[in-house]
């Protein structure tokens, strides 16, 4: 036969009748199983390991008996605290998950009304922290940091001391208000200007950058405690105080409602007195290789002289600014900080200095929400028992040990605090701690304002590593530092908090007390 | 729809369909060049196609490759593969079959909800061949091409040679791309290595009535191709020689009944995947045939198709 007397289709290789019935099926279903498969990431699992710890131990925990002086819901709300602790520490899963997941356990597992629940998500507490941020996002779009840094260098010269020591000083002022990322992201530009200003070579000026860059984030640090609006953890104890012991019908708990002026006058020494020893330490820390900063203060001069004389808009927001804090001051006992906050942002929107779509982008919502779960938890741990039912077994412990005394009670409460905001936000630590603590301080015989202060302050010494504070994760991203850097000096700046906290507890505070 | 699609099979039966896998490097043209080669005759069908794994999975980013897509798509981007099935159209030209003058068609199907789906361009010559390009879309590659082959059938799937083989007990857990085609592939295989400065088909026999099968339907192949046919057998030992004489010799045989030439006849004693391997090397193209084993059977009794596929120096048709 010629070639073409050939058909390949009849005479050479065959084509087999593909699968039907039962094997298409299988072959279907094995093709499905590997699509499946390809939306399975180990690594993903791996990541998302800490949330299904968390949930194992909480249903272990939730099904154990119920230990003798504490209630069912009491048990449960703890548990939920345990795994939200979890949760913040691990942080498997987004953060602003961890508030949705406390709201619907609030629901299903406590069996609480959604209303309440709903209702109790929104307290003024809440509305200050989201008027802070707010107010927060509309200062940082004025762009005021060179005028302030300009003002900065006018006072202190040249020499990097004074500069350091001033930029400490008005980064904590500005900080005591209105948040210390807030200043930390608006001051940022101003610390890397001056550094590149006076050296082109970030490697020969590593020491002074150190400077004056822990200058800004340590003075937003330290001064995040000085006023209620500093930062969210300050709202949270206050709603804490509220909550837990003001009785409209007894007069002697009128104290519980904190005002503005008296968290001053408890812990803006706090701020004062560590003022000079940030710069000491910084200076003592790091020696800058170079002291004296006229050049680029002249330059610094020149760039805001470009800038001309202040506008309208930068007069605007300094005035309405002015005026949340007089209204902080004189009027919070009866508007409430949230009203107040709210009440500056909405100005700020009404006479145009800010977009709504820029304070929509620039503030974290998640946030707001992560507070606002947070302290509906803290409540719930009052209401269910489970907050006197764990402090109660706190302070056998501490009359083991011999902490039951003032300073003895203050030490470990600080030192827990401590120990948790290292691994946790600050506002979170607070949320989940506080409760437990005023209790304890009831069952001690301590002044729960006291405690609180305590509590609130320790919060914010996170100052070990550059996640540990935002002001720090803020100046960490300039690439100027190291993390090495932020353990050399947080090591020494936390145990030199910690003394002038305890000596302010027991050698101020008392004076204070009614 | 049931019916229409066996009426279409029963149509695609009496046709010489070829599946020519690439997968956009330059070596895996070798496929589209073969499947030029051999489907000389109008009753062939030629498909050229390129399997895209499925744009999911968190590794990447999950929904948001997606969306990159989507977006790309929108903007008049190609997709992954349009370039490599261009490139296999030139290698069609190249090798004689210039399909630009013939009329197209192209489809557009939903597959696995990705946005690009399956799509096709077909090419059909006035005289009854057709050339089509395909972009399949598919949970992985050789579930794409096996996938295929359903809605085909095929009479041979041609796939390029892996970089490396995974051993048979691995193999029952994992294997490449090319390995799991070839052995779950319904057809026969061809598994093409560089092999075009060489001439003829070098046909294995064992004597077996699956072998005689095979040896047929292969010579048709070279007959209709024009490549020279080596009739080949091993003898596992010297005993058994005679054997392996008269297995290619009845082949022979065979193939003079129809009328095709055979150019050689060879026996070789030893192991036969070794001598076939050693012996086939001089030759464009060693068929052997499948025996039909499953993973696990291969795994316990050895498979000596198998080891040629895997250890030839030269392209290697798997008859089934």
């Amino acid at each position: 036969m010629k070639p073409e007397e050939f058909s390949l289709a009849r005479d050479s290789l065959q084509a087999q009748e593909p699968s039907a019935g039962l094997r298409r099926f299988r072959r279907r279903g094995y093709q499905r199983f590997l699509a499946f498969m390809g939306d399975i990431d180990l690594a993903f699992v791996w990541k998302r390991r800490w949330f299904v710890i968390t949930m194992v131990v909480g249903f272990v925990l939730m099904a154990l008996p119920t230990p003798p002086g504490l209630t069912h819901e009491g048990q449960i709300v703890l548990v939920m605290s345990i795994m939200a602790t979890m949760l913040f520490i691990t942080e498997p899963i987004p953060l602003p998950t961890v508030p949705l997941l406390i709201i619907v356990g609030q629901v299903v597992l406590l069996r609480a009304d959604p209303t309440k629940v709903a209702q109790s998500l929104m307290t003024d507490s809440v509305l200050f922290i989201m008027g802070s941020l707010m107010l927060a996002v509309a200062i940082v779009r004025q762009r005021l940091d060179k005028r302030i840094a300009w003002w900065i260098v006018r006072m202190t010269g040249t020499n990097v001391y004074w500069i350091s020591f001033g930029i400490t000083a008005v980064c904590g002022v500005i900080a005591a208000f209105i948040g210390e990322h807030t200043v930390a992201a608006m001051m940022l530009p101003v610390g890397v200007a001056l550094i590149t200003l006076t050296s082109g070579d970030p490697r020969k000026v590593h020491n002074l950058a150190a400077v004056l860059l822990f200058s800004i984030s340590y003075g937003c640090s330290i001064a995040g405690v000085a006023t209620p609006s500093g930062g969210a953890r300050n709202a949270i104890i206050i709603s804490y105080w509220k909550d837990f012991f003001y009785n409209p019908a007894d007069p002697a708990t009128r104290r519980f409602l904190m005002d503005y002026v008296t968290w001053i006058v408890y812990a803006f020494p706090m701020f004062l007195l560590r003022l000079p020893i940030v710069t000491a330490l910084l200076i003592f820390t790091f020696k800058p290789e170079v002291t004296d900063m006229s050049r680029a203060v002249a330059r610094l001069r020149t760039q805001v002289s470009m800038q001309g004389p202040m506008r309208a808009s930068e007069w605007l927001t300094i005035l309405i600014f002015a005026l949340t804090i007089v209204g902080w001051v004189t009027l919070s006992n009866d508007l409430g900080l949230g009203i107040i906050a709210i009440g500056g942002a909405s100005l700020f929107l009404i006479l145009g200095l800010v977009r709504w779509e820029d304070i929509n982008s620039g503030v974290n919502w998640g946030v707001v929400l992560l507070y606002a779960a947070a302290i509906s938890l803290g409540v719930e741990m009052k209401a269910t028992g489970a907050a006197a039912w764990v402090a109660g077994s706190v302070f056998t412990v501490m009359r083991e040990i011999g902490a039951s005394d003032a300073l003895g009670f203050n030490a470990v409460i600080s030192l827990l605090t401590i120990a948790v905001s290292n691994t946790m936000t600050a506002g979170a630590a607070v949320a989940v701690l506080a409760p437990i603590v005023l209790k304890t301080a009831v069952a001690a015989h301590q002044d729960p304002i006291d405690a609180g202060f305590i509590t609130a302050i320790s919060s914010a010494f996170g100052y070990l590593t550059p996640a540990a504070q935002p002001a720090f994760t803020i100046i960490y991203a300039s690439g100027f530092l190291k993390g090495s850097d932020f353990f050399k000096i947080g090591i020494r700046m936390m145990a030199l908090s910690f003394i002038v906290l305890m000596a302010i507890s027991v050698l101020y505070w008392p004076l204070l007390a009614p | 729809m049931q019916k229409t699609l066996q009426t279409l099979r029963s149509q695609r039966r009496n046709r010489f369909r070829i599946l020519a896998c690439i997968d956009g490097t330059e070596d895996s043209l070798i496929t589209v060049r073969f499947a030029a080669r051999f489907s000389v005759q109008d009753n062939c069908d030629l498909i050229v196609l390129f399997v895209r794994p499925i744009d999911s999975g968190l590794q990447s980013g999950g929904l948001q490759v997606r969306l990159a897509r989507e977006n790309m798509l929108e903007a008049g981007f190609e997709l992954p593969g349009v370039t490599h099935l261009k490139q296999a159209l030139e290698a069609l030209r190249q090798e004689g079959l210039d399909v630009g003058g013939w009329p197209r068609e192209s489809r557009r199907s939903e597959a696995w909800g990705d946005p690009a789906g399956d799509n096709k361009l077909e090419f059909a010559s006035p005289g009854g061949r057709t050339v089509v390009l395909k972009l399949k879309t598919a949970p992985d590659v050789a579930s794409g091409i096996l996938d295929q082959y359903e809605l085909g059938p095929y009479n041979l799937i041609i796939t390029g040679h892996p970089s490396r083989w995974t051993g048979e007990l691995m193999a029952v857990f994992r294997s490449g791309i090319v390995q799991t085609v070839t052995t779950m592939a319904p057809c026969s295989v061809l598994v093409a290595r560089n092999s075009f400065d060489k001439k003829g088909f070098f046909i294995c026999t064992d004597g077996s009535p699956r072998s005689t099968q095979a040896v047929r339907r292969s010579a048709v192949l070279a007959r209709v191709t024009g490549e020279p046919i080596t009739l080949f057998s091993v003898a596992a030992s010297p005993a058994g020689k005679s054997a392996a004489e008269d297995a290619v010799a009845n082949a022979g045989a065979l193939l003079k009944a129809m009328n095709i030439p055979v150019a050689e006849t060879r026996v070789a004693v030893g192991r036969p995947a070794e001598e076939i391997v050693e012996a086939g090397s001089l030759y464009q193209v060693i068929v052997v045939t499948d025996e039909g084993r499953s993973r696990l059977a291969r795994l316990a009794r050895g498979s000596t198709a198998t080891e040629v596929v895997r250890k030839a120096r030269t392209s290697v048709l798997d008859v089934r």
